[in-house]
C-alpha cells in the first residue's frame, strides 16, 4: 500500500517537472561573452545585426564604442565585454561585430557581444535567483540562471544595466552609460571584524602596562596605529625591545626612540627600487592576471619608488597588457618629484636598466612606463575615485593611520578590488579581512581575494 | 589630483595676481579638502573638460572682491556692480586660461567653460566624491582661495 503511494507521488513529481519544463512562457536571446552563455529577455531585443565602423565619440566612457547609424536612427554602441571587464578580442576597424539592438523604455542602443546564438524558450518558473558570489558580473545586473539542454544561461537584467536613472541605492550615478560603471565599483563589501581591528587591549597586552604606553606613544610620535594589521609584528617587536632594555627604559620617550622601535618594521626596498629578490617574490605571489588591461591602485606611494618597481614588474610579466597605475600620496613634497624622478646609474638595479632612458641629469624611466602611472596628490581618507582594480599595492601605509581610518581604507580595498584581485601589504602587515587568502611567504605579504 | 596639474595652477595664480594687482602676493600652504566648504561671499567658477573633468573656484569675501576690482580698474568702486563682477570673472578667466595653456604645453588637453560668478551670503559648495586642492593666496587686498577640483575621466 505504502509502496503504491510512494510510486504515485513520484509519478506526480515527474509530471509536474515535465509540465514545468514544457510550459514555455519566457523567451530569451542567447549569446556568449568570454566563453560563457548569457541570455537577454526577447522583449528587450529589437533586432540583431552585424555592424562595424562605429563612429568614435570623444570623452565617452571606455565601454562606449561609439555611435552607429541604424537606418537613420543614431544609436550608441556599448561593448558589454569592456563593461564587465572581460577579455575582448580586438578586431580591426573594418571587421563586423555581433550586435544586439536593445530597447529599454524609449531608448534604443546596440551592445556588442562575442557571438549571438539563438532564441531559447524556457519556463519562467525554472529561472533561479543568482548566487551572490558570481564572479565577473555584479549580481545586481543578473536576473537569474536557467538551465536549458544541459547548458546554463545567465539572464541579464537589462533594465538595471542600462537604467537611465538608477534608483535609490545610487544617488550619485549619472545618466545612461555612466551608471553601471559607478555601480560596478560597488562590489560586495568585505566585512571587517570591528573587534579585531579596534585598538586591542587584549589579554597578552593588558598584562603589561608599558606595552599600552608604547602603543600610544607610537601613534603620538609616528602616527603608527597598532591594530590587527600589525599586531603580530608589534607583539614580537615589543618582546624583543623589552628584552634589550632595562625595566625603567622600556617606554619611548622621544621621536628618535619611536623611530628606532619601528626600524625593523619597514618592508625591504623601502625608499628604493625593488631588489630582484623582492620583485620575484611579489610576482610569484600575484595571481595570474587574465585581462588585457591591468589596473593597479597604489595608495601611499611616497616618492614613487615602489610605483615604478611594480610598473616594471608588470610590464615585464605582461608585455602586451595595458597597465594603468593610480599612485597617490597626501605628502605633496614627496609625490611632487615622482613623475620626473631621475636616478643615478649606479643606484639602479640591473633588471630596470632596459626600461630606462638616459636624460640630461641621469636615468629616467621610459615613456611607456611613465605613461602607465598617474601620480596624484590625494588623501585616501577622501573618496577614492579609482576604477575597480586588479591589484592594490599599499606597503607600510595602512599601519600609519588611526585605527578608524584603517578600517575605512580596508573597507575601500574590498570595494575597489576585483574578484580574484590582489593586495600587497608591507612585509610585517597582515590583512584582517574575510574572503582573502594569503598567497606569499614571509618576504612579501600578498593576499588574493576569493573569486 | 594629478601631481602634474598642481604647479601650473599655483604658478599662474601667482603670476597673474601679481601682475594685475602690481603688488606682493604670498602663497599659503596647499592642502586637500573633500567635505563641503563655506564660500566667503564672492565666488567665480570656471569649468574644465577634456582629458579631465572638474572646476576651478575663486573664492573671496566681498570687501576683497571690491578692492581687487578697484585695483584692476584703477578706480574706486563703491559697490559690487556689473563692472566689478565682470572684473572678478575676468581675473578667474585669466588665471585658469594661463594654467590651461601651461598644461597644454605639457601635453594635457583641457577645455574651459565661460566663467560664472556667484555672490551672496552663507553659501556653501560641495562636490561629492571629488577632493579639492586649496591654494590660499594672501594679497594686500585680502585673502583669495583658489579651489581646484579636477579628476581624470574614468
Amino acid at each position: 500500500m505504502s509502496v503504491q503511494t510512494a510510486e504515485r507521488q513520484q509519478a506526480e513529481v515527474r509530471d509536474e517537472k515535465k509540465e514545468r519544463a514544457e510550459k514555455v512562457d519566457y523567451k530569451m536571446v542567447t549569446f556568449s561573452l568570454a566563453g560563457k552563455e548569457y541570455g537577454i529577455d526577447i522583449m528587450n531585443v529589437k533586432e540583431i545585426a552585424n555592424a562595424g565602423r562605429f563612429t568614435y565619440v570623444p570623452n565617452a566612457a571606455p565601454f562606449v564604442r561609439g555611435v552607429y547609424n541604424l537606418r537613420g536612427d543614431i544609436i550608441s554602441i556599448i561593448d558589454l565585454r569592456v563593461m564587465f571587464h572581460l577579455p575582448a578580442e580586438r578586431k580591426n576597424d573594418d571587421a563586423m561585430e555581433s550586435l544586439l539592438i536593445l530597447r529599454v523604455d524609449d531608448h534604443v542602443f546596440g551592445v556588442i557581444v562575442d557571438n549571438i546564438d539563438k532564441v531559447v524558450g524556457v519556463s519562467r518558473a525554472g529561472i533561479q535567483p543568482p548566487h551572490p558570489i558570481f564572479g565577473d558580473i555584479n549580481v545586481k545586473y543578473i536576473k537569474g540562471i536557467i538551465e536549458n539542454q544541459g547548458k546554463l544561461f545567465i539572464i541579464l537584467n537589462v533594465e538595471k544595466l542600462f537604467a537611465v536613472k538608477s534608483d535609490d541605492e545610487q544617488p550619485e550615478a549619472a545618466p545612461v552609460a555612466r551608471a553601471p560603471l559607478g555601480a560596478a565599483v560597488m562590489a560586495p563589501q568585505a566585512v571587517i571584524d570591528e573587534r579585531t581591528l579596534a585598538p586591542v587591549a587584549g589579554a597578552a597586552a593588558a598584562a603589561d602596562v608599558n606595552a599600552e604606553f608604547v602603543r600610544e606613544t607610537l601613534f603620538a610620535f609616528k602616527r603608527f596605529g597598532v591594530s590587527a594589521v600589525n599586531e603580530a609584528w608589534f607583539l614580537t617587536r615589543y618582546a624583543e625591545w623589552k628584552a634589550s632594555r632595562s625595566e625603567a627604559d622600556v617606554q619611548l620617550r622621544e621621536v628618535a626612540e619611536a623611530d628606532e622601535f619601528l626600524g625593523p618594521f619597514y618592508s625591504p626596498s623601502t625608499g628604493a627600487l625593488w631588489s630582484t629578490e623582492y620583485a620575484d617574490a611579489v610576482l610569484a605571489a600575484l595571481p595570474p592576471l587574465q585581462s588585457r588591461s591591468i589596473n593597479v591602485w597604489n595608495p601611499g606611494c611616497g616618492k614613487g619608488y615602489e610605483t615604478y618597481s611594480i610598473a616594471c614588474l608588470l610590464r615585464r610579466a605582461y608585455p602586451e597588457a595595458r597597465i594603468k597605475i593610480w599612485a597617490n600620496d597626501s605628502d605633496l613634497l614627496a609625490i611632487s618629484m615622482a613623475p620626473n624622478m631621475v636616478f643615478s646609474p649606479e643606484s639602479v638595479p640591473e633588471q630596470y636598466m632596459d626600461m630606462m632612458v638616459k636624460g640630461r641629469n641621469g636615468l629616467t624611466f621610459n615613456q611607456s612606463i611613465r605613461d602607465s602611472i598617474f601620480f596624484e596628490f590625494h588623501d585616501v581618507m577622501n573618496s577614492n575615485p579609482v576604477p575597480p582594480v586588479d591589484c592594490i599595492l599599499c606597503r607600510d601605509t595602512v599601519s600609519f593611520l588611526s585605527t578608524t581610518d584603517q578600517n575605512k581604507l580596508l573597507a575601500d580595498f574590498g570595494e575597489k578590488s576585483k574578484h580574484g584581485g590582489a593586495v600587497i601589504l608591507g612585509t610585517n602587515e597582515r590583512l584582517p579581512l574575510d574572503g582573502w587568502n594569503r598567497t606569499s611567504g614571509e618576504l612579501v605579504s600578498v593576499y588574493v581575494r576569493e573569486a | 589630483m594629478r601631481v602634474e596639474y598642481i604647479n601650473p595652477f599655483v604658478e599662474s595664480a601667482f603670476n597673474v595676481m601679481r601682475e594685475v594687482l602690481q603688488c606682493d602676493v604670498k602663497r599659503g600652504e596647499l592642502y586637500l579638502k573633500s567635505t563641503s566648504m563655506p564660500v566667503m561671499g564672492v565666488a567665480a567658477i570656471v569649468g574644465l573638460a577634456g582629458d579631465v573633468e572638474g572646476r576651478v573656484l575663486f573664492d573671496m569675501d566681498k570687501p576683497t572682491a571690491l578692492k581687487i576690482a578697484s585695483t584692476m580698474n584703477g578706480e574706486d568702486l563703491a559697490s559690487l556692480d556689473d563692472l566689478a563682477k565682470a572684473t572678478i570673472t575676468e581675473l578667474a578667466n585669466m588665471i585658469t586660461a594661463q594654467a590651461v595653456t601651461k598644461l597644454h604645453e605639457l601635453g594635457f588637453r583641457f577645455d574651459l567653460t565661460p566663467p560664472a560668478i556667484f555672490t551672496g551670503e552663507n553659501m556653501e559648495v560641495s562636490n561629492q566624491d571629488v577632493e579639492a586642492l586649496i591654494v590660499p593666496m594672501e594679497t594686500p587686498q585680502g585673502k583669495v582661495e583658489i579651489n581646484v577640483a579636477v579628476r581624470e575621466r574614468a
